[in-house]
């Protein structure tokens, strides 16, 4: 048995009665939506039309969503329903990233992760989904696929159907007849209002949270956000600024005329900071084990003290905003206690944990002055570890499918790189109120320029070798000439690349005080530029 | 089949309670109704009283709710839908809606406003008890009275009224009706004429059209079976009867019909047409005219039809004397009528391609009877002369043979049901001017929208005046008119307002009772949305619950939220205190059929209707209850499966005893009134008219004026190119059209549906925008005949170059002191009034979240709430049909620099002054015999034929 849906595009009419009925069925909240429609026009007057294209879960066969899905709260039924369960759910939103059709949103009134469940509720006692059943033209057909005699088993065998994103290779089992790309393919049309009949000044889902927050502070807000919608806003302000947000008719090119309010960028702040402070903790071990292991430079007792209480610090804090990021923090410790073990969040929770064992059981070893094979074990093990907790988010974002920048081989070298490069910027700083001798400045120094050298080099291939599809590139065009290309060029490679590289060649091998400050620097630049790799991605539309 | 086993870590931790235990025992499951891989749309209704489905919300776990299913009818647009409720019997709460599969129109299928009437129920801004006003009309301060003070204070007054005579000064106005008979019985039995209704800001155009060819007023399309479907209308998203419609649309396309569409804009269903046919508005006829003329060159048309049901012979003898009168004769005189309307004149008139037109009308041709054709609103109601569009149209219906045929297009009446109630008064002795006023003797509705400009003229004076789910002051035209009467106690002596939630027309009441919602009171409807006949029943659900639990009511609002009450027994009620000794004859409409003596309940009223509808009383036998419990239990019956062909039903031989029939026409009469017409030898109904045909011919026309008019023509509208001086910015602003979401002024209460659509800009075409370099989101200024409103453009390829478009529906508002209500819809204005007509309004606030018992109002996350477009456009009555032509010639300018989003300023002088160059172009009655209207047209409401004379 294995249900899927039909959006019968020669029927539907565009009149949101699916979306309606599925918000009554689920109590959908206002803002977040299952399944909604999405319009888009095409055509030139008056050669022209208006699509209407029902968007939800494509209940695919490999769901990236449950493949991500850290505490099994997203699962794939034996109907191949993709269910969900909200009480496992932990709020890591990871699944919205994973998805590459947006049909993830958190309920404002629990926190967790919902989408269309194919009415798992009905189909088990028998029912059809409930927007089947309202559906005024039949263009909604479900049905098991693998019955031949089912109406869906019938469409399937005799029209030409299309799917969403079927490079994603996730196996969708919504098909659309008479689906057309100006309104499948997400990039056929710019995203967001407003819209013909609607517009939205305030976030939703995730963010209604702080909408709430938002509209009771005070007056002055309401203000800014009615003038957002050019509400108030006289004639003359909109000549002078312009429409708020004016979009030019590109002639002859498709235009959305509605499609579900933004959900905005998930990932805030707490991610790219977790992976900053996780490079540091990583990389402050890595970079003091290949001295060891190497010899290339001493380090003292002080240093090594702080270099391993501050690795347990940053990790600690790794931890601390991994749970901030969180909607729902309470049920932090799901990630171990109900694992899914594909996911790599889990993958990294664990390595998260063993690590600061690790980490823990050297300090102790190091403070009851124990050595021996024991001791030597667990730097090893500690390193191997270190490495991997250096580089499983590049797994985690391979993960989520939807976004395509991340699915770049070449990320796991950037988080190795910066990893290397916050340990050796770590140590500088360490170095320069521990007393450390000139050749470990001239170690943390080298470890740095190549570092950064590498690192520089990494982006360029990300940036420009690695992603063949158009997503893939409107982030890069995003970065290096739209929105986020001061950020990039005068944060990212300026600031955090270009400037400490000089002053440590110029000055690294004389000045160490100039190298802790290269380190400084280098620890800002990381964080920049994670914001800009985990932010941007986030800002192409999926649907 | 769900989750896989715990790991287990998670069986650990689970078991050691450091995370809570999710895989406890879970209850046995719920019963299928289906083989596993099978689904069904609805559960069976052996089951509706004990239906056990799992509650989605905790899902997966499997927490079983216990509903009863409680059928009753969607109140959003007019189309009646079913509906049903799932009343939760643990707290006996509706947790939501879903279709009814046994309503034969909407046949379990619903739009998107269907599902959201659970939002309408829940809305926390609805009003639950009655108010009576304080202060000044308008000042918005309210008390709450009880139900018994407002009953006791309004009949009074009425009776009163009454007594002195004065029955033209009480007025029931109402916007969606509904209650079919209902109103009629009442205010017939209160003896006056007082109905008043939206229909001519709405189809009385259409209607006139229609009428004038063959006494039904609408068309009954039978879209399933048709090869050829012709809408001037949207009927993909809007309209009588949407859904219903749509589905039946579609299905015929799924069967290889084709559809055009004729709109300026692209609405929903020009972007599903094989044909869009985007026509100046009001040039639609000029089209209709040269597709005729081409069947009729072509030979595409029905002769067999036209030569025995159209008035041919009457047409060849009163303008064609002296040729000899055949057939052939009719069809080359007809050719000649229309020989100007060529594809090419049609194209010039139009801008729809004269290939296209002659493509189309051949296919028309082809289709033959089943050709499926709806003109609703927009062209009949937006211009002067609209009717002549419904008029030319149902011509193609005429020349095809599509009346009445499988896959054509009926008369409306044909599937509509009539009742029997259990007591019916006589005609009324009134005929009340301010309704049907001489100006306007062929006006196929009251001239509503006219009315506080006759109160102005002091043509009299309205004492009683009931509003229900009526809200002019928003929805008409010059809505600041509207305020300005009824802010005045001379005009309006006591203005009652029945409504489920706050509007702009309430503010302006002394009484606001609150009247339940669509599931909260009773109802009976039938509705032409396919051939067949059906009745469905709207039922109050929570009362229908608990009766069948076995909980007895007197009155419905003991079911309803707060002291919500329904309107049929607030007329029973109120009745009984007009006349409570009986002095006046009203009271004994009110005695129950089945309780002599007693007060009439709700359940009789309809049990009587029921068990007097045709084949009901026997298929309630079959199952053992009464029809009264059939119909709570199916909540619709299908009186008749089929309706084609009525025109050929024979007059039975009772009929045509005492009957007389004219040697020419062939017209059968009884007591002076025409009953069927001879054809092919045998006495057969026909249709409603004099001659008993499709009158090609009208001497009614001409009798009443207008023999330009005598047959099909295409009349300019006021919009006409000619009138437009484009070199000064004039458009012609099509201003009617609506959104599948929402539905006038009463949806503005439902989160689902404003959450979709929340604002209404002007649509512009790129080449029009460029002109005052517009680009979307860019203010525009619309200036019309009586003052401006400021609004955004939304440039679109899915516009006729030369013509702009905004939807009503938006820009709801309250001022800062008027209750709060509808706020997912509703900004806050100033409006300043300079005493001497000059009224301004602006925006001080648009929508915004607020605090409530549904979490949901702190998540709004729009704040735009539209333009109030309607309030700055005067009244046009057309002087035929009577009907507002709303089409509007505006100036387009780029605002000033102060002008905001949203402002609208009107003069009334200058309404007042539109109003009265659009009276002088009526021909007042009398008509022949000093009559005030044609005898033969229909008029709601009827008085008694002796009022039809003008007596001077």
């Amino acid at each position: 048995m294995k249900f899927g849906f039909i959006i019968d595009n020669r029927k539907c009419i565009g009149c949101h009665a699916c979306t309606t009925a599925c918000k009554a069925e689920h109590a959908v909240p206002v803002g977040v939506n299952r399944t909604w429609v999405k319009q888009v026009e095409k055509g030139t007057f008056p050669h022209t039309r208006r699509l209407f294209s029902v968007m939800r879960c494509n209940h695919c066969t490999d769901a990236p969503c449950v493949e991500i899905c850290p505490v099994e709260a997203l699962f794939t039924r034996e109907d191949g329903i993709v269910d969900f369960d909200n009480r496992r759910c932990i709020g890591c939103k990871s699944c919205m990233q994973a998805c590459p059709y947006d049909a993830l949103y958190i309920d404002p009134n629990n926190h967790t992760a919902a989408k269309c469940n194919y009415c798992a509720h009905r189909v088990d006692i028998g029912l059809e989904p409930a927007c089947v059943n309202v559906c005024p033209e039949h263009a909604i057909i479900s049905g098991d696929m693998d019955d031949p005699e089912s109406e869906i088993s019938r469409l399937l065998g005799r029209e030409q159907v299309t799917v969403r994103k079927a490079a994603k290779d996730t196996k969708p089992n919504l098909f659309y007849i008479d689906g057309d790309e100006a309104s499948l393919n997400p990039m056929s049309t710019e995203k967001g209002g407003p819209y013909l009949w609607s517009n939205q000044v305030r976030g939703v889902g995730h963010y209604a949270k702080e909408t709430e927050k938002l509209a009771f502070s005070s007056g002055d807000v309401l203000g800014a956000v009615l003038e957002n919608s050019g509400h108030g806003a006289t004639a003359g302000e909109i000549a002078g600024k312009g429409p708020i947000r004016s979009i030019d008719i590109l002639m002859k090119q498709p235009r959305r005329v509605y499609d579900a309010p933004e959900k905005g960028v998930l990932w805030g702040w707490e991610v790219p900071g977790y992976v900053t402070t996780k490079a540091i903790a990583a990389g402050l071990f890595l970079v003091a084990f290949i001295a060891s292991v190497t010899g290339v430079a001493a380090i003292n007792d002080v240093a090594d003290w702080w270099g391993l209480g501050l690795g347990l610090f940053f990790l600690g804090a790794t931890g601390i905003l991994l749970i901030m990021d969180l909607d729902r923090p309470d049920r932090f410790l799901n990630v171990l206690l109900r694992p899914q073990w594909n996911s790599w969040l889990v993958k990294g929770g664990y390595t998260l944990t063993v690590y600061g064992g690790l980490l823990t059981a050297i300090i102790a070893f190091k403070f009851f002055e124990i050595s021996g094979w024991i001791s030597d074990l667990i730097q090893y093990a500690t390193a191997v570890f270190a490495l991997i907790l250096a580089v499983y988010t590049a797994f985690l974002f391979a993960q989520a499918k939807g976004r395509d920048f991340w699915q770049s081989p070449a990320l796991v070298l950037h988080m190795l790189i910066h990893s290397l490069m916050a340990g050796g910027a770590s140590f500088a700083i360490i170095g320069l109120f521990t007393g450390l001798q000139s050749d470990w400045f001239a170690y943390t120094n080298i470890i740095m320029v190549i570092s950064i050298i590498a690192n520089l080099l990494t982006m360029l291939v990300e940036l420009t070798l690695t992603h063949p599809t158009s997503e893939a590139r409107q982030t890069v065009d995003m970065i290096i000439k739209g929105r986020y290309k001061n950020n990039f060029w005068w944060g990212t490679v300026i600031f955090g690349n270009l400037l400490p590289l000089a002053v440590l060649i110029i000055m690294g091998a004389s000045d160490p005080t100039m190298v802790a400050l290269g380190g400084v620097v280098v620890l800002i630049g990381i964080y920049l530029t994670e914001k800009i790799w985990i932010e941007a991605p986030q800002k192409i539309q999926l649907v | 089949m769900n989750q896989k086993k715990p790991s287990l870590i998670e069986k650990i931790a689970e078991s050691l309670r450091i995370i809570p235990n999710l895989h406890q025992q879970e209850p046995d499951p719920a019963n299928r109704i289906t083989e596993p891989g099978d689904l069904t749309g609805f559960p069976p209704i052996e089951q509706w009283d004990h239906w056990e489905e799992y509650e989605a919300t905790s899902w997966p776990k499997r927490n079983k709710r216990n509903y009863m299913i409680v059928p009753t009818t969607c109140f959003n647009c007019e189309s009646a839908c079913g509906l049903t409720a799932y009343i939760d019997k643990e707290d006996m709460t509706v947790r939501k809606f879903e279709g009814n599969p046994y309503h034969p129109g909407s046949r379990g299928r619903n739009c998107a406003k269907g599902p959201a009437t659970i939002n309408q129920i829940k809305d926390t801004d609805r009003i639950l008890y009655p108010l009576k006003r304080v202060g000044k009309r308008g000042e918005g301060k309210w008390e709450r009275v009880s139900w018994g003070e407002a009953l006791d204070d309004i009949a009074g007054r009425i009776r009163k009224a009454l007594q002195e005579g004065r029955n033209n000064e009480i007025a029931y106005h109402v916007g969606r009706p509904g209650h079919e008979g209902y109103m009629e019985r009442v205010l017939q039995s209160w003896n006056i004429d007082g109905h008043n209704s939206h229909t001519n800001i709405c189809s009385s155009g259409a209607r006139f059209g229609y009428a004038i060819w063959y006494g039904h007023d609408r068309p009954s399309p039978d879209h399933a079976n048709a090869k050829f479907i012709l809408l001037i209308s949207a009927h993909l998203e809007s309209g009588h009867y949407f859904n219903p419609h749509a589905q039946r649309i579609i299905e015929a396309k799924m069967k290889g019909a084709k559809l055009a569409t004729m709109d300026p804009r692209l609405s929903n269903t020009a972007s599903m047409s094989d044909y869009w046919m985007p026509t100046y508005p009001g040039t639609e006829a000029a089209v209709l005219l040269a597709m005729v003329q081409i069947i009729l060159k072509e030979g595409l048309y029905n002769r067999d039809y036209l030569e025995h049901w159209v008035n041919w012979q009457e047409y060849m003898g009163a303008l064609k004397s002296g040729q000899p009168v055949t057939f052939e004769g009719f069809i080359e005189a007809m050719m000649e009528e229309y020989a100007d309307y060529t594809p090419e004149m049609a194209e010039k008139e139009s801008g729809v391609p004269a290939a296209t037109i002659v493509e189309v009308a051949r296919q028309i041709g082809e289709a033959g009877s089943r050709f499926a054709t709806h003109n609703w609103r927009s062209a009949s109601s937006g211009n002067l002369g609209g009717w002549a569009v419904s008029r030319c149209l149902h011509f193609l219906n005429v020349i095809t043979g599509s009346v009445g045929t499988p896959g054509g297009t009926s008369p409306n009446s044909w599937n509509k049901f009539h009742p029997k109630v259990f007591s019916s008064p006589s005609g009324q002795k009134f005929w009340n001017e301010l309704h049907f006023p001489k100006e306007y003797p062929l006006a196929y509705f009251e001239m509503s929208f006219l009315l506080p400009h006759f109160l102005k003229e002091k043509r009299g004076k309205m004492d009683v005046y009931f509003t229900r789910v009526f809200n002019p002051v928003w929805t008409y035209p010059d809505g600041f008119s509207w305020m300005e009467a009824l802010s005045d106690e001379n005009m309006f002596g006591c203005h009652i307002a029945l409504t489920p939630t706050w509007n702009e027309t309430a503010f302006f009441a002394d009484y606001v009772l609150p009247m339940g919602l669509a599931s909260e009171r009773h109802d009976l409807n039938s509705y032409e949305t396919h051939s067949g006949v059906w009745i469905a029943f709207r039922q109050p659900v929570l009362r229908a619950a608990a009766e069948r639990l076995g909980k007895k009511f007197e009155f419905t609002y003991e079911a309803n939220p707060g002291q919500v009450w329904e309107e049929d027994e607030f007329w029973i009620e109120l009745s009984w205190r007009i006349d409570p000794d009986g002095s006046l004859g009203i009271k004994k409409h009110f005695i129950s059929p089945y309780r002599p003596g007693e007060k009439v309940n709700i359940n009789e009223y309809y049990q009587y209707i029921f068990d007097h509808t045709k084949g009901l009383p026997e298929k309630a036998a079959a199952e053992g209850i009464s029809t009264l419990d059939y119909m709570k239990k199916y909540g619709a019956f299908v009186v008749e499966e089929t309706s084609y062909n009525k025109h050929l039903e024979p007059l039975k031989p009772e009929v045509l005893a005492g009957s007389t029939t004219h040697p020419q026409t062939g017209v059968v009469s009884k007591n002076g009134k025409a009953i069927g017409v001879v054809v092919n030898g045998q006495a057969v109904v026909g249709f409603p008219t004099p001659s008993r045909k499709n009158e090609f011919y009208s001497q009614t026309m001409v009798d009443w004026k207008w023999p330009e008019y005598a047959i099909p023509t295409y009349i300019k509208s006021h919009i006409h190119e000619d009138n437009m001086d484009r070199s000064k910015g004039d458009y012609p602003l099509v201003p009617t059209f609506r959104l599948p979401t929402l539905i006038h002024s009463r949806s503005a209460n439902a989160k689902w549906l404003y959450e979709i659509s929340n604002q209404n800009p002007v649509w512009m075409h790129p080449e029009d925008a460029g002109k005052f370099g517009f680009q979307t989101g860019d203010l525009v200024k619309i200036n019309t005949e009586i003052g401006y409103f400021i609004d955004k453009v939304w440039v679109t390829e899915g516009m006729k170059p030369g013509i702009v478009a905004c939807s009503h529906h938006l820009g709801r508002w309250r001022r800062p002191q008027d209750a709060k209500g509808n706020r997912w819809g509703v900004n806050t204005v100033k409006i300043d009034n300079d005493g001497k007509g000059g009224w301004k309004m602006q925006t001080i606030e648009g929508i915004k979240p607020y605090n409530s018992d549904d979490p949901d109002s702190s998540r709004i996350f729009w704040a735009d709430g539209g333009v109030h477009q309607n309030i700055t456009f005067p009244v046009h009555p057309d002087p035929i049909s009577g009907m507002h032509c709303w089409h509007q010639k505006v100036r387009i300018e780029v605002p000033s620099a102060k002008d905001k989003y949203g402002d609208v300023f009107v003069d009334t002088n200058k309404s007042f002054e539109v109003y009265k160059e659009w009276l002088a172009m009526a021909r007042p009655a009398p008509g022949p015999n000093g009559l005030r209207r044609p005898l033969w047209m229909k008029r709601a409401f009827k008085p008694d034929e002796s009022t039809y004379y003008i007596k001077d």
